[in-house]
């Protein structure tokens, strides 16, 4: 979940920086997203990592679910959760699939699209108030399942330490803060 | 009731062996010192229940004193009751108040089954243990206690992992029953002391391959364990044994 996590987070910087692009104009969006498509293999490349990434980071988490699920077969009578932080944790799997709707409904209707036209396609889109409503819920949830995911990646990969665990503490309110400021941002562009 | 003695209402969780089904029983308890253990409260109720012909609450119970992780249930949902850094046989009557219902049910994971009542088969984490959690030393003459340096701070996070007494709290509080806390405290111990090294990498291969076959679930980083450890043992210890488990699979 961690390593796949890690290269998902990776990709969202990408995305979020290309996406920035908005923020200048329309053209120069266009402009970027012709760029890109202008090299086919890099587009090959990476589109075919990372569904592949996806997929992984995807059955791997829903498997690990399975899993958990029958570990705690028994359930308690009554259950007291001592750690508030704990409730995006155990909504990772919700949280999880809902972003994978939005990704099933975000391809289809954009990446898959035609890339020459796509500044008009997103133009088109977000004239609907309910897409945008629908893609800033999506970017919420996202915030929320990487509130949890990115210190939790860390802590996976062995990174905790007195020394650095204020840092990875800000770290993971910025890090999901950050990607929804960025990506929240562009419906509203459209209004 | 007098000033320093409480009434309880107890539903504990009664199941006559692990092929049985249990079932919740509620007592009623008056004049309960608050100055008693949580086990000691028990002792009473089951002295009340063999004067009266019952069977006895079935509990596990060694020292008494919160050092040897023999006790252990989960009160109200918390594991060894509401007090931080506390074992059940720790707890005192003093922290609850007078009119109390208590839930008082069994550590509960797939890797626990239930022997009766609150007594539960804690058996695989003694297999964790097996697969790995020594250090292999060859007979001689005693070695001199100095003759080893270790820094202080090194010896003081190997002892902070030693403190581990193997309740199995962390596994009865952990959303999906998982062992991490435990085997990566284990782990810990024997890592960072020199006496570990030889062989470091083959006991975290094994230990979490013992671990993954008992049956307990994954860590998802909920940090329930922490909260409840009556020795306060860190997650720092999980994210240790993550990264002895990388070097050894990785690195060889």
């Amino acid at each position: 979940m961690a390593g796949t996590g890690s290269c998902l987070v990776l990709f969202l910087c990408s995305h979020a920086a290309g996406n920035a692009t908005l923020f200048h104009s329309l053209r120069l969006f266009q402009a970027y997203a012709n760029q890109l498509h202008g090299h086919p293999m890099i587009i090959y490349v990476l589109s075919k990592g990372l569904f592949l990434t996806f997929a992984i980071h995807i059955i791997t988490g829903i498997l690990l679910f399975w899993q958990n699920r029958k570990a705690r077969d028994h359930k308690y009578k009554v259950q007291k959760r001592t750690v508030k932080m704990s409730q995006a944790s155990r909504t990772m799997i919700y949280s999880g699939l809902f972003i994978l709707l939005y990704l099933i409904i975000h391809t289809s209707a954009v990446s898959f699209g035609d890339h020459e036209t796509i500044g008009l396609t997103i133009s088109y889109l977000f004239s609907s108030p309910l897409v945008i409503l629908f893609y800033i819920t999506a970017f919420i949830v996202l915030a929320i399942h990487l509130s949890h995911g990115f210190w939790s990646m860390l802590q996976t990969f062995g990174v905790n330490h007195p020394k650095y665990n204020k840092l990875t503490g800000w770290l993971t309110y910025i890090v999901p803060i950050s990607f929804l400021l960025i990506f929240g941002a562009i419906p509203l562009l459209f209004i | 009731m007098t000033k320093n003695s409480i009434d309880l209402t107890l539903k504990i969780w009664r199941q006559e062996n692990s092929r049985k089904t249990g079932v919740f029983e509620t007592y009623r308890l008056k004049d309960i010192s608050t100055d008693m253990s949580f086990l000691e409260m028990l002792d009473v109720l089951n002295e009340k229940l063999t004067r009266e012909g019952r069977d006895p609450v079935a509990f596990d119970h060694d020292c008494r004193e919160g050092i040897c992780g023999t006790c252990g249930a989960v009160i109200n949902g918390v594991a060894h009751g509401p007090e931080p850094e506390t074992t059940l046989c720790q707890l005192h009557m003093r922290h609850f108040e007078n009119g109390d219902t208590l839930v008082i049910e069994p550590f509960r994971s797939r890797a626990f089954p239930v022997k009766k009542d609150l007594i539960i088969d804690r058996s695989s984490l003694d297999r964790i243990i097996q697969a790995g959690g020594y250090v292999s030393v060859n007979t001689g003459g005693t070695p001199d206690g100095n003759a080893t340096p270790i820094p202080s701070a090194t010896a003081e996070l190997a002892m902070d992992a030693a403190a581990c007494i193997g309740c199995g709290a962390c596994v009865a509080s952990c959303p999906n029953g998982a062992a991490m806390l435990f085997t990566g405290a284990k782990i810990s111990q024997l890592s960072l002391l020199p006496q570990g090294q030889p062989e470091r990498k083959e006991r975290a291969m094994a230990m979490v391959t013992a671990m993954d076959k008992e049956g307990f679930g994954n860590c998802i980083n909920a940090k329930e364990c922490e909260a409840v450890c009556p020795k306060g043992i860190s997650i720092r210890n999980i994210a240790r044994m993550n990264r002895e488990f990388v070097k050894a699979s990785f690195l060889g």
